[in-house]
């Protein structure tokens, strides 16, 4: 039994381990991607085969506030060499925040079979596990995508809207207890970008989204984020929504609610804090009074 | 006016980020300094704390160092723009934009990241800032060398 199967996971399926890549390394149906927020972690050593994936330049829509379309994402999967049988693992840097962000819009397309690598970059590296500098390349994937499906795992400030006045719902804000209070926006004597209020949106309890995982940057076990979320009214028998910022922190958190706890309606409202904290009308709770 | 055309292709202005942010130039603090600024990004860690100081004549950045974490754009922006200003007329640095400082890093690289890539130079635009309004003209000059003020 692996450590990851004495973890009683919901799905255990959708995680691997760093011992399990190192022997998938030059499997042909296997594709690792390194999804991080520090855009030359990549450059300066990654697992050997694995390529880039940039959220900013890859998976973003370079002008509407909204992620590639179909065709973008057909082309850049079979760029990659993926197809739509290829198992596809993520891993990056803090905690594979990043990663979960990529593999969440790979689902918004259905890809089937998309991984997390449990513990991510740090994990590897701290196990001198090899780095590569070498940029691969592979033959061309055959990538057929459905229209991105947003209903199913992506929630709209509308829908936000409505469900903080319904029974049955919850909502989570990933960020840092200081953001959900409203004591912190911005840096001291630094210009603010992106928030024009600080606070959080009612009825939202505040689970930072790095509370789910254990220092070495592995998943906590399944009753220990049954004890985190649960204890909170984050239950299974709720539909919920997280947010953070812009939907990245958030996507972590959607991760594992869906796929660690198997819960079996979870959104991520990407807009987030950026879009409802600036929106005219919107009512916010505060709790800093500073 | 300082050129800002590296003439780098993007890969090595890869690796020049990658130089400055495993031997960064100017880190630590400066002392004796006329301005300190701290700027951040919260929402994804990255820091710089810029030490400003300006020649006794008041007219050109005389020195800057910095100190600071995060991600490898930012703390390789920091390195790289410590050493492009140094000597700088402040009247100069003053008409440098953000879009000529993503450009001295590399817009192929950095492009995506530009908050990370101008959060030095939008800390030392603030310091600069600072220094004017603490000092302005007919005030009797800091003196760079005398004396810390912040």
């Amino acid at each position: 039994m692996s450590n990851l199967d004495s973890k009683g996971y919901a799905h255990p399926e959708v995680l691997v381990d760093t011992a399990w890549v190192a022997a998938h390394l030059n499997d042909p149906k296997v594709c690792i991607l390194e999804s991080n927020e520090d855009i030359l972690l990549y450059d300066q050593g990654h697992i050997p085969g694995a390529i880039k994936i940039d959220w900013v330049g890859d998976l973003n829509d370079p002008v509407v506030r909204d992620y590639l379309d179909r065709e973008r994402f057909e082309e850049l999967a079979a760029s990659f060499g993926i197809s739509n049988d290829t198992t596809v693992v993520f891993y990056g840097d803090k905690n594979n925040w990043w990663a979960t962000y990529a593999l969440w819009v790979f689902k918004l397309f259905g890809h089937q079979d998309a991984r997390i690598m449990d513990g991510g970059r740090a994990k590897w590296i701290a196990e001198g596990q090899p780095v590569s500098r070498e940029i691969p390349s592979y033959p061309r994937g055959s990538y057929q995508a459905p229209e991105r499906n947003d209903a199913a795992i992506r929630a709209f400030r509308d829908e936000v809207r409505q469900h903080i006045t319904k029974v049955g719902t919850a909502l989570v804000d990933v960020r840092s207890p200081q953001e959900y209070s409203g004591e912190r926006t911005h840096m001291p004597e630094y210009p603010q970008e992106g928030t024009l209020r600080g606070g959080h949106i009612p009825t939202a309890v505040s689970i930072p989204w790095a509370k789910a995982v254990q220092t070495d940057s592995t998943f906590k076990s399944k009753a220990e984020l049954a004890e985190l979320y649960g204890s909170q009214g984050i239950t299974a028998d709720k539909d919920v929504i997280a947010y953070c910022r812009i939907g990245e922190r958030s996507s972590h958190t959607w991760f594992v609610l869906t796929y660690l706890l198997g819960y079996p309606n979870v959104r991520n409202y990407d807009g987030s804090w950026t879009e409802w904290g600036n929106s005219v009308g919107l009512p916010i709770e505060k709790s800093y009074q500073g | 006016m300082h050129g800002v055309y590296t003439g780098l292709d993007r890969q090595s202005a890869i690796e020049r980020l990658l130089d400055h942010y495993q031997n960064p130039r100017n880190r630590g603090p400066l002392d004796p300094v006329d301005v300190v600024v701290p700027g951040g990004q919260p929402d994804c860690g990255d820091l710089v704390t810029i030490y400003l100081r300006v020649s006794a004549d008041r007219t050109r950045i005389d020195t800057i160092s910095f100190e600071g974490q995060g991600c490898t754009v930012s703390q390789a922006a920091a390195s790289i723009l410590s050493e492009y200003v140094q000597g700088m007329p402040l009247a100069e640095f003053e008409q440098f934009d953000q879009q000529s400082m993503i450009d001295l890093l590399g817009r192929d690289v950095v492009g995506s990241r530009p908050r990370c890539a101008t959060l030095a130079f939008n800390t030392l635009k603030t310091a600069v800032i600072k220094y004017r309004r603490e000092w302005p003209d007919g005030m009797a000059s800091p003196n760079a060398g005398t004396h810390g003020n912040d």
